[in-house]
């Protein structure tokens, strides 16, 4: 199904960027519609046959993803919440909870990075997979994306995706992060479409315009002249196009004309990254040691190399009297930038093991990696949206006492329903407030 | 954030009114108070509740505004008065035209 490698197209400009092996031109596009929306509903299982949506981070008044019970009674995203309520009294509200959404996210690219190194996160959702040379280790494309089929099921068993239905996975393969994207749009919920390199022309010729991300003021244009489908555009001069459409215009054409392959790229992850302290005098207090282990993993979570990532995997080990080595490693269960949760765990092994001499020298050590909330670039790009994550951790973390307190938090939010009612018992509605 | 159900916030609260010849409110009964406030009352909040039980007169009437809506449906029909308790306290009531009951609702 890969098919021959005649007639090779160029790569678009700017890929070669990373490293030469962290590139592929064959691509698997996994593509899970509704992310945020499957991430809720794991968490609240008994809202499956139930209308629910999830507002959206920057405007909490308007929806964002919307399931399809709720859709059959009419809701749509970006539908204002009294808007939605109107039509569907019976519908459940989720705030968008970014953070829990990228950690999930996150967990899916860690698994996915067992079938291949070079794994590309285009948005929440939706991630690219470098397959060149796989052929060799797995066989066909379709075994390929069997074996990532069967990658994504043992994730959803572990906990990571445990609700999400596996049929809202789409997989598309073909050469090129378009073409693959193209056909994870056609596959049907669960399936996969693969595209040889025989059949990629053909296949995106006859694909509508509106796959290509431009700006609406151009698919607006592109749409008064005419042009429908892909093969409509590639057939124009490639110079008409450019002197229309400027750079942007080129890369269209380029496109839809099948003239370049933008393949994905991975990225290197971080070398481990050591933070060590030498104590003048052997130290075997408890405490001063637990402190040295917080020292250590500030000064290493300042590395610059550890920007944009968050901690997978942390090693501390030490030096005693008399050269007698000690060491415990944790695998933080929810991979983490924060000083606190990467210390507790072993914080809490030093007290089950505790070195059994003095020790001289004590290092932290992070030997593993995920990518951090940052690289996920739909939400927490500016500041606000990170103050809210922060704001909203803390919540959590207060909401969580408090139930193991109260066993209910008894908290609520004011949500708008409709504001402009006559009727004062209708502007206003609480909500459970469970962050 | 979970939304098991909206629960609409300020629900009206049933009230008995005593109205002058215009057919406006005069004052307002004890129970009227009661949903405004929470179980866990301190000596002085509930020393406080039951000098609010005594009957309320009402010092001003700021308005009067009738609402007809949802004919379609299940009819509405209101007639809402504003008024200011003495004390200086505002409440909004209205006499439900259908049944001719009057409920009271913060503003």
């Amino acid at each position: 199904m890969t098919g021959s490698n005649k007639q090779r197209p160029k790569y678009e400009r700017g890929a070669g960027i990373a490293a030469r092996t962290l590139r592929s031109e064959l691509a698997v596009c996994l593509w899970f519609p509704q992310f945020a929306l499957h991430c809720e509903l794991q968490r609240h299982h008994d809202f499956a046959a139930r209308p629910t949506a999830v507002l959206a981070a920057e405007d909490a008044r308007r929806l964002w993803q919307v399931s399809p019970i709720a859709r059959r009674a009419g809701v749509k995203p970006s539908m204002t919440v009294s808007q939605a309520v109107g039509l569907c009294p019976s519908l459940s509200l989720w705030e968008a909870d970014p953070v829990h959404y990228d950690e999930q996210f996150s967990n899916l690219l860690v698994v996915l990075s067992d079938v291949s190194p070079v794994i590309e996160p285009a948005e929440l959702g939706r991630v690219y997979i470098g397959v060149d040379g796989m052929e060799q280790l797995h066989g066909s494309p379709q075994q390929q994306v069997d074996i990532i089929q069967q990658i994504v099921a043992t994730w959803r068993q572990t906990g990571g995706g445990q609700e999400m239905p596996a049929s809202s996975v789409r997989l598309g393969w073909g050469r090129g992060k378009f073409t693959a994207w193209v056909a994870a749009t056609r596959a049907k919920p669960g399936a996969v479409v693969i595209i040889s390199d025989e059949e990629r022309a053909d296949f995106t010729a006859s694909q509508p315009v509106a796959l290509l991300q431009m700006d609406p003021d151009i698919h607006r244009r592109l749409w008064q002249l005419g042009i429908r489908q892909l093969s409509d555009l590639a057939r124009l001069p490639e110079l008409a196009v450019v002197s229309q459409f400027g750079k942007t215009g080129h890369r269209l054409w380029s496109l839809a004309a099948g003239e370049i392959v933008n393949p994905v790229v991975g990225r290197e992850m971080p070398e481990p990254i050591v933070a060590t302290i030498d104590f003048p005098n052997p130290v075997a207090d408890h405490g001063i040691l637990a402190h040295a282990l917080d020292r250590l993993i500030e000064r290493a979570l300042r590395h610059p190399r550890r920007a944009g990532w968050r901690i997978l995997e942390v090693q501390a080990r030490a030096q005693q009297e008399n050269s007698a080595s000690w060491m415990i490693t944790a695998i933080l269960k929810d991979p983490t930038a924060h000083r606190d949760h990467i210390a507790e765990p072993l914080k809490v092994r030093l007290g089950h093991t505790p070195p059994t001499r003095p020790v001289e020298t004590l290092t932290v050590e992070f030997t593993m990696f995920v990518r951090g909330t940052d690289e996920l670039q739909l939400f927490a790009r500016d500041a606000n949206s990170s103050a809210r994550a922060g704001r909203r951790c803390a919540l959590r973390t207060a909401l969580r006492e408090i139930r193991a307190r109260y066993r209910h938090s008894g908290l609520y939010q004011i949500v708008e329903v409709q504001p402009r009612s006559r009727l004062l018992e209708r502007r206003y509605a609480l909500i459970d407030y469970d962050p | 954030m979970t939304h098991d159900r909206l629960q609409p916030l300020n629900l009206p609260q049933p009230v008995q009114v005593q109205l002058d010849s215009k057919g406006l409110p005069l004052s307002i009964s004890p129970h009227a108070f009661v949903s405004f406030h929470h179980s866990a009352d301190s000596e002085r909040q509930r020393e406080m509740r039951a000098s609010e039980n005594k009957l309320r007169p009402v010092a001003a009437v700021i308005e009067v505004w009738r609402v007809d809506d949802e004919w379609w449906r299940q009819p509405i029909s209101r007639r809402y008065v504003e008024v200011v308790l003495e004390g200086g306290r505002h409440v909004v009531l209205y006499e439900d035209l259908n049944t001719g009951d009057w409920y009271i609702q913060r503003i």
